[in-house]
């Protein structure tokens, strides 16, 4: 009982240790319980508001929609541990247990007290239970209600674990890992898209197809909805059914803990070793680009390609102005002049925030340690930042030839190259001035670190971001002055004269920002590498 | 201070972290082609004086000369005539040992083919060819260490800075590292070294610096050491160091253990 004791105590605190950072300890803690009580009670707010309205106006849908919304709660936390990498964090990991004595009913005990015990876990107890009130009901039947709505919930986070500690496991490939990095990232960007997806208009749509869901009760097999169906049916005394539900969903409950103990019994015993994380060969030499510049930008485009977090970063950031795009059209038919060079502009400035030297990481010191021309460093940097943003302004430019009038194409794809150039030099200022603190060696080198940016450096970042569409808009007016005055064929000189300038700026930015680089190198280290 | 002939001179350095000196007011010299081991028990500055002498940390106060360029003149001029094989390896983990390495030589300027003619020469030298097609994340530590030698080994450097190259090292490449330093040192290059493996220290510098506390508590040959501070010129430098740092090893036993 101690062990177990121990171990759950160790679990909490890591995950404490997990939303609390070390320097900020006192303010995240006064900003993280008053977060979780009012979300608690939000969604308190929202069960019970959500549950009472519908079995007033469509008591015909109440077992189908609740199904519905516990299937896809279930689901999502199934696949919580993916859509925030969660399954690479220290929480799920047996192995580190294993060189104790410990034995394995304590680890499995250890593991699932912990999970419930688990803040957030224990922030949605109340939805549950209010949820289950709001279902009304005999005073009779109330135990019979608020026990299938808790199983559901169990069952949910268990489930969770389950998949969680499977994709652990399988985590320790650093293929498989790579790949669930990249599926995860790409998961949580068109989970984001959801609710873009109602504000424009394909709300409609969307609704009707909810409509037919519903009304087919497609989820009445769902495991994560007999719980809560079998609360519904106790509230309504069919009490054959409620129990017959709530059996059901607690043989559920035994199977994926069965499955978990399978997993974590594997573990226990070394059998689930899926070999060292050695992968193939890359073949082929690299480093063609003549010059300093040259081998940093084919460097930086290289770790982007093979680091799966940043790769589907860069595949999310191609898709973001189009999806935008499309779905203003959806909402609006054609986009109007205005819009496509808002986005446009919104579209480079995103140069702006992306950190010049983020990519670096530990590895900055040794770039510093280069003799290198620091304004090669930065010229380096800011090309990959930029090169890698233009297949975003390709596919933004694709999509506003279709859509919109074809005299706006070049001056909004001008648009979109001098807001880049000013948010890759202003970025500059940012990334030396507040650079990112990255992890200690051996750590998750993507884990957030205390005592980063802060607030003055989002403070800076809007004067910075205020600074970059000042510097471009002059040169952006260059760009369109041929069309306010109906002068097409002008163009062909105010684009290239726009870019020109746009890039004198740029490199006069840059070397103002080399000065700054040269005075505060060693304690743009000390405070990336979190020695200050 | 006479800087003919020194490889590296440091001037009254100093490196306060708030009110602590990490490094406290050092004074030393190096003459070039020696093989010079710094020594110092954890957390005693060493680290902190390495990434001084290379550039990657601001003194509070004072300087260096790395042969004859003045550090806070022209950090860039020092870091053309070093190598550094720092303590923590800060590999790029997603390129592969071969890339790593054609990366580093072209960042010193080299040319393509001559970066691809050293790669190929140092990746078989310390045993890595085969691993070479391989990302750096997959590489064990010694492996990494052997790469981080490598890459601070292709520009063919005057001084080179090494903060425990042989930590996790096989013996097999341990010896054959060895081997190479020390025909470095004969072609005129000099050594940095710090290790705690005395025995190593003892085998191959010709002049130690002991460090404690960010102060230099002992310099010069090892038999001036020991003669200075024991009066035993047979006395093994494990004994002269833990004198000198004032260790206490003296331990009861522990009271489960019979």
């Amino acid at each position: 009982m101690d062990r177990l004791i121990a171990l759950v105590g160790l679990r909490l605190k890591l995950e404490i240790r997990s939303f609390i950072g070390r320097r900020e300890r006192v303010a995240s803690l006064a900003l993280l319980l008053p977060g979780l009580l009012l979300g608690t009670v939000l969604m308190s707010g929202l069960a019970w508001l959500g549950v009472t309205a519908l079995a007033r106006t469509e008591p015909g849908l109440v077992l189908p929609a609740l199904s519905a919304v516990t299937t896809a709660v279930g689901v999502l936390w199934a696949l919580s541990p993916l859509l925030a990498g969660m399954a690479l964090t220290e929480t799920h990991d047996l192995t580190r247990l294993l060189v104790f004595p410990v034995p394995f009913r304590t680890l499995l005990a250890s593991s699932l007290v912990a999970n419930l015990l688990e803040p957030a876990a224990l922030a949605k107890l109340p939805v549950v239970v209010v949820a289950c009130a709001a279902l009304g009901g005999s005073l009779a039947s109330r135990p019979l209600v608020l026990l299938s709505g808790l199983l559901a919930f169990v069952l949910m986070l268990a489930t969770a674990q389950t998949v969680g500690l499977v994709l652990h496991a399988l985590s320790r490939n650093r293929r498989l890992h790579d790949l669930m990095l990249f599926v995860g990232i790409g998961l949580g960007f068109v989970v984001s898209l959801f609710p873009l997806l109602l504000l424009s208009g394909g709300g409609r749509t969307a609704g009707v197809a909810v409509r037919a869901v519903l009304v087919g009760d497609v989820f009445a097999f769902s495991p994560w909805a007999w719980g809560v169906r079998g609360a519904i049916h106790a509230s309504r005394g069919e009490t054959i059914a409620a129990v017959s539900l709530a059996l059901a969903t607690f043989l559920a409950l035994l199977s994926v803990v069965a499955a978990n103990a399978v997993v974590a019994r594997r573990l226990y015993e070394g059998a689930l070793e899926l070999g060292p994380p050695r992968g193939e060969a890359v073949s082929g030499r690299r480093f063609r680009l003549p010059g300093a510049v040259g081998v940093l930008l084919e460097k930086d485009l290289w770790l982007y390609w093979r680091d799966p977090r940043l790769k589907a970063m860069l595949l999310t950031s191609v898709l973001s102005p189009v999806v935008l795009l499309l779905l203003w059209r959806g909402a609006s038919g054609r986009p109007s002049p205005f819009f496509l060079v808002f986005l446009a502009a919104f579209s480079g400035l995103g140069a702006l925030g992306g950190n010049a030297f983020a990519i670096e990481r530990r590895g900055l010191a040794l770039l510093f340690s280069f003799p290198v021309d620091r304004f090669a460093v930065l010229l380096g940097k800011n090309l990959a930042a930029m090169t890698l943003r233009l297949p975003s302004l390709v596919a933004l430019a694709s999509v506003a030839a279709l859509l919109a009038p074809g005299r706006l194409l070049l001056p909004v794809l001008a648009t979109a190259i001098i807001a880049m150039l000013m948010g890759a030099a202003t970025d500059n200022f940012l990334s030396i001035l507040y650079p990112t603190p990255v992890p200690d060696p051996g750590r998750n080198p993507y884990a957030p670190v205390s005592g980063s940016r802060g607030l003055t450096a989002v403070f800076v970042t809007g004067l910075l971001m205020m600074a970059a569409l000042t510097l471009a808009s002059p040169f952006v007016f260059l760009t369109f002055l041929p069309l306010l005055l109906g002068m097409r064929g002008l163009l062909l000189f105010s684009i290239p004269l726009a870019l020109a300038g746009a890039a004198g700026a740029y490199l006069l930015l840059v070397g103002g920002a080399v000065l700054l680089l040269e005075r505060r190198e060693p304690e743009l280290l000390a405070r990336v590498l979190a020695e200050e | 201070m006479d800087q003919s002939g020194r490889a590296v001179v440091v001037e009254d350095l100093r490196k306060n972290y708030g009110s602590k000196a990490a490094v406290d007011g050092l004074r030393f010299s190096v003459a070039r082609g020696r093989f010079f081991g710094f020594l110092g028990p954890n957390g005693a500055g060493k680290s902190t004086t390495i990434r001084m002498l290379t550039g990657l940390l601001r003194p509070t106060s004072g300087d260096a000369v790395i042969e004859g360029v003045r550090l806070s003149a022209d950090p860039l001029g020092v870091k053309r005539i070093i190598g550094v094989l720092p303590e923590e390896l800060p590999l790029y983990e997603r390129l592969t040992g071969e890339e790593y390495l054609l990366f580093a030589g072209r960042m010193h300027g080299l040319s393509r083919a001559e970066t691809e003619k050293r790669a190929a020469e140092l990746l078989q030298f310390l045993s890595l060819a085969e691993d070479a097609p391989r990302l750096t994340l997959e590489y064990s530590q010694g492996m990494k260490k052997k790469l981080a030698l490598a890459a601070a080994l292709i520009h063919n450097p005057r001084v080179l800075f090494l903060d425990e190259p042989l930590n996790g090292i096989d013996p097999v490449s341990a010896r054959v590292v060895t081997d190479l330093l020390q025909r470095l040192t004969r072609n005129g290059v000099t050594l940095f070294f710090t290790s705690h493996v005395l025995d190593v220290v003892e085998r191959l510098c010709d002049e130690v610096a002991i460090i404690d506390r960010g102060r230099i508590v002992a310099q010069g040959s090892l038999a001036q050491i020991r003669a200075q501070r024991t009066g035993a010129q047979d006395a093994s430098l494990e004994d002269v160091f833990l004198k000198l740092v004032d260790a206490d090893v003296t331990r009861r036993d522990l009271s489960w253990i019979a």
